[in-house]
């Protein structure tokens, strides 16, 4: 209950708080503020025909170019890699959510073998991409790549100024892989003859909550990384 | 409005508002006090004479504190709560009411899971039912007082109080139904006769050797239950049977003078060892030893072959008691130790003596302190096995019960099957059919382990409902169709004077060697080699003669023109036992070109017309025509009877449908069996139909629980998750009475409802898990040696222990 509470309420918020930042970055720099004119316009934008997904194309162009953005960022086979590891994903995370939420048994049946199959190509997949990628998200690196953006970037309000959107993608590349292993982990563990009941019971849970930080990283990468 | 009007005008408002607040304070006040002042007043009132007065119930303690039972040095009193004297003649029977009462609330006890069958709990989970046997119709009907789906009450049945005491009181301990009030005796009961069949206390708390449960059974057999409880617990013997005399008779009545063989009346004769100078009884009466229990509640695999390779509970090997888990307080109200279980009357928490309830403890959030160990149950460390199975098993099904295999395993219970009743006969039934393990989702969505069987009776089809009939109609209906086994027997019977000296007749049929028994039916032995090879074997029989084991031809071969000396007598007596069991038709001996018949009691032989027997054989002369000796419809169902545990074929059922058809042709029967409605169609052939009241019976089963080195999943998940999986893919198919091709089957997973191409999928998961396990393995251990290079990465820079390549000032 706690779980499915909460993963809806910081999935929603997330969402909403990406989707608005999208769309204050469209306004003219003097209109870029909380009023709630913003609010109402904003409300209108994002359930608007125009962005709407209940059209077909706007599912093709998504498609089109994750596709395209796929092959610029990982070249030759590795793009394929990358196609899997998505595929993958949206399996584990759109069933293992709308189970959490709507089923309280939980997840079972063919939704899970297929779950537990997509998990193993995923875990796979990840290894691959963090190979590839990991030292594109190193601090040393961070700093070159944020020297050279001329975005503003967001606002940290822990610091009190603007950072670089490289560090946004940082973070949610570094919650993504470390929710990744722990995924893994607990899946591998709660295989394993060597754990009790209350380890099992820990498993579960630590499953399920990296997979909500998991979640919560990929709709990040989606929004700082991906989708321009 | 200048300022002083506005806060004179404020003033005022102010003051009114605290008048109303006053006010009201007040008429608050003076209410409460009026009601106080009024209620005192009534009280004291009541107090006057003439009033009721009630006490608060006592908390009665009925334990003083000492963990030892005491030695019952009582008297015992009859059930006119007269004292027994035990030397005195012709002594009543004690009666446990009178007995045991001043000390020990009778009508409290009564109310107990033993006793009270009528009222259990409405919670209280499934049990194993009472079963009606007929062995010759192939009736195997479960009865019960809880309302579950396949069980038929004992009021559906028109079963009186009386009938189901006489039916089950071999296994009943008294009480209940054997002690029905004055308005629920019905006129086909002879309780003046039997007496009541009290709760026999003893039965299960009499610690002496003598106490034995087969003397409970023929004392309830010969319907002296007022005397049953005295026979059995050897505190004196009771001869005499109460079954035998008029139901006119009374105990007030005393002993028939003219009488002293037959219809003799139950009379106690007491040990008088067991008395003390003043004529109280000395009984060591402690908490119930486990024989006790057993006698009723046994269950064994019908395969094993003794007692010594039959492993019991691992709670008893370790120890426990039967009541160490399963107890009760005065109430009597037992503790059966199921999740969920809720006692209405019991001082005692049931959840405590659950499996969870010692094994893991209850939580300090419910109540407990958390930690197992109640009674030394080791704590289970259920290692590797994911927690959807202790949400969606009970621990019984991996715990619990024999193993599954291919099929579930046939068993006997005690109570079913007649099980612990000692004598020259064998009380032991076959029926009714009972496998384990089954394991079937119940409603709670948790799967169980459960015993099993398929309801077999004749019935009456009034449009979709079937309304079970006397077997015993049936039976008269068509004798001659069930009788098959007794018919055969008898025939061989006799043919006894043919057979050598300590020799007795036999035939063979098919692969079988069927043998007269003394019990009048046959004995099926199978054979290793048959004689009877070729076309048409299964149409032919062969008589034999049989010894130690040793088989011969029953008929000599001799030759007829010199008879040897002393057959034509054992020809001709022969023949004459034969002539009782004609029914108009005449037994002939043959022989070569001659037959011998029986002739005004003289042995007559003549030629025979026709081609001369190539063998001896007994033949039936119907008019001009030979019959063989059994015919065609005997050997062709003791043919496919075999030594199976079937006793009825399609045939059999067909005719006597037919039979009873004809006699009542307004209405329609069928016999259910084999979880099919059997009945004749319109051009009179055997259909088999599915119905409701056809389907299985089962009821959780609880033990012998294995230890946890024996049980499912010890061995990894593919002792349950496999394609070939016993446990999912086990078949449970009918077993019934009925030799049929109708039986209704299903595998282990339907009845799970978890479904088979999933199982089977699943279960095919596992065969490449290990590798599944390795790579996720090799993936955990990749991306974790990542995080960790990353982290000592940005450790180190943070710190300064490790300086940073590309970073300003790094090269000098």
């Amino acid at each position: 209950m706690i779980f499915g509470i909460t993963s809806l309420v910081l999935i929603v918020a997330l969402s909403l708080r990406l989707t608005f930042g999208r769309y204050l970055g469209r306004l003219p720099e003097d209109n870029r503020k909380i009023t709630a004119e913003n609010f109402k316009a904003y409300i209108k934008w994002i359930a608007g025909w125009k962005l709407s997904f209940l059209k077909l194309e706007r599912w093709d162009r998504c498609l089109d170019h994750l596709v395209a953005w796929g092959k610029k960022n990982y070249p030759g086979w590795t793009a394929w890699v990358f196609y899997i590891l998505s595929l993958c994903y949206v399996y584990l995370a759109f069933s293992g959510l709308i189970f959490a939420w709507l089923v309280p048994r939980g997840l079972y049946g063919y939704p899970l073998l297929l779950h537990v199959a997509a998990g193993a190509l995923f875990a796979i997949s990840l290894t691959i991409i963090l190979f590839l990628k990991a030292r594109e998200f190193l601090p040393d690196k961070l700093g070159l790549r944020a020297a050279t953006q001329d975005k503003r970037g967001f606002w940290c309000p822990l610091l009190g100024k603007h950072l670089p959107r490289s560090y946004l993608a940082a973070v949610a590349f570094w919650v993504f892989a470390v929710s990744g292993f722990l995924l893994a982990a607990s899946t591998l563990g709660s295989m394993l003859p060597y754990f009790n009941y209350p380890a099992q019971i820990l498993f579960f849970n630590l499953h399920r909550w990296s997979a909500l930080a998991s979640v919560l990283a990929a709709i990040l990468t989606l929004d700082v990384m991906i989708v321009d | 409005m200048n300022s002083k009007e506005r806060d004179s005008r404020w003033n005022t408002t102010w003051k009114f508002l605290l008048q109303v607040a006053a006010l009201v304070i007040w008429a608050t006040v003076f209410i409460l006090a009026t009601l106080s002042f009024s209620r005192l007043l009534e009280a004291r009132n009541q107090t006057g004479q003439g009033q009721e007065i009630k006490l608060k119930a006592l908390e009665k303690k009925d334990w003083s504190g000492s963990q030892v039972s005491p030695l019952h040095r009582i008297p015992l009193n009859d059930e006119l709560n007269q004292k027994i004297i035990p030397a005195a003649p012709n002594s009543p029977p004690f009666s446990a009411r009178y007995s045991c009462e001043p000390c020990h609330s009778y009508d409290t006890i009564s109310q107990g899971t033993h006793f009270n069958y009528r009222q259990r709990p409405a919670v209280d989970r499934r049990t194993e039912p009472w079963f009606l046997v007929d062995e010759k119709a192939g009736v195997q009907l479960p009865i019960s007082f809880q309302k579950d789906q396949g069980f038929w009450s004992p009021e559906e049945l028109g079963l009186t109080d009386w009938k189901f005491v006489t039916l089950f009181g071999r296994n009943l301990n008294g009480g209940g139904p054997g002690e029905p009030a004055e308005e629920n005796q019905t006129p086909d009961s002879r309780w003046n006769v039997s007496g009541k069949l009290e709760i026999n206390c003893l039965g299960c708390h009499n610690r002496s050797p003598l106490q034995d449960h087969s003397e409970w059974v023929k004392q309830v057999m010969r319907e002296n239950f007022r005397w049953a409880a005295t026979a059995t617990s050897g505190l004196g013997e009771v001869m005499g049977m109460a079954s035998r005399l008029p139901s006119t008779w009374t105990i007030a009545d005393g002993p028939n003078p003219d009488d002293h063989e037959w219809a003799v009346i139950p009379q106690v004769r007491y040990n008088q060892n067991f008395f003390d100078s003043k004529n109280n009884a000395v009984l060591d009466l402690p908490r119930p030893e486990d024989e006790r229990c057993l006698t009723c509640h046994s269950v064994t695999r019908r395969q094993a072959k003794s007692r010594a390779s039959v492993d019991r509970d691992v709670h008893l090997q370790s120890g426990l008691k039967c009541v160490d888990c399963h107890r009760h307080d005065l109430s009597h109200e037992m503790v059966r130790g199921f999740e969920g279980e809720k006692l209405s009357r019991s001082t005692l928490k049931s959840s405590d003596f659950t499996c969870a309830g010692c094994h893991l403890g209850e939580k300090p959030e419910k109540g407990g302190y958390g930690f197992a160990g109640r009674l030394g149950a080791p704590r289970p460390a259920h290692k590797g096995i994911p927690r959807v199975h202790f949400e969606r098993l009970s621990c019984t099904v991996c715990h619990s019960g024999l193993l599954p295999e291919k099929q579930p395993q046939a068993i006997y219970t005690a109570r079913a099957n007649r099980l612990g009743i000692f004598g020259k006969a064998v009380w032991t039934s076959e029926f009714p059919l009972i496998v384990e393990p089954v394991f079937v989702r119940e409603e709670d969505k948790k799967i169980y382990p459960e015993r099993m069987t398929w309801p077999a009776f004749w019935a009456e089809m009034k449009g979709r409902e079937l309304v079970p009939v006397d077997s015993g109609e049936i039976l008269a209906a068509a004798p001659e169709v069930f009788n098959l086994k007794q018919d055969v027997a008898r025939l061989l019977n006799s043919l006894l004077p043919l057979a050598g000296e300590g020799f007795y007749p036999a035939v063979v049929v098919s692969a079988y060697l069927f043998e007269p028994n003394v019990d009048g039916s046959l004995n099926v032995r199978l054979l290793e080699k048959t004689p009877l090879a070729g076309k048409n074997a299964r149409d032919r029989f062969l008589l034999v003669q049989l010894k130690n084991g040793q088989v011969e031809p029953l008929l000599p071969e001799f030759d007829p023109e010199e008879t040897p000396p002393g057959l034509e007598d054992k020809v001709l007596s022969a023949l004459q036992n034969l002539k009782s069991l004609a029914g108009g038709r005449e037994p002939v001996f043959l022989i070569g070109k001659y037959v011998y018949r029986m002739t005004e009691g003289y042995l007559d032989k003549a030629e025979k017309a026709g081609e001369p027997a190539p063998q001896p054989e007994i033949y039936w002369l119907e008019g001009e025509e030979y019959k063989p000796f059994l015919s065609a419809f005997q050997v062709r169902n003791l043919a496919l009877l075999g030594s199976g545990p079937e006793i009825l074929t399609e045939e059999q059922v067909s005719l006597a449908l037919k039979k009873i058809s004809e006699l009542k042709p307004s209405q329609k029967f069928a016999y259910v069996g084999a979880g099919f409605v059997f009945s004749l169609d319109e051009a009179g052939k055997l259909q088999a139909k599915e119905h409701p009241a056809a389907r299985a019976v089962s009821w959780p089963l609880a033990h012998n629980v294995r230890p946890a080195q024996q049980a499912l999943g010890k061995n990894g998940c593919t002792d349950c998750h496999s394609p070939g999986s016993r446990f999912f893919f086990g078949k449970i198919e009918a077993v019934s009475a009925l030799n049929t091709s109708h039986r209704a089957a299903a595998l282990g997973a339907d009845l799970m409802k978890t479904g088979q191409f999933f199982q089977f999928l699943f279960g095919f998961t596992f065969l490449v898990r290990p590798a599944f396990k390795l790579i996720l393995a090799a993936c955990v251990l990749v991306i974790g040696l990542l995080l960790l290079a990353v982290i000592i990465k940005v450790t180190g820079r943070a710190s300064g222990i490790s300086s940073d390549s590309t970073g300003p000032g790094n090269r000098s």
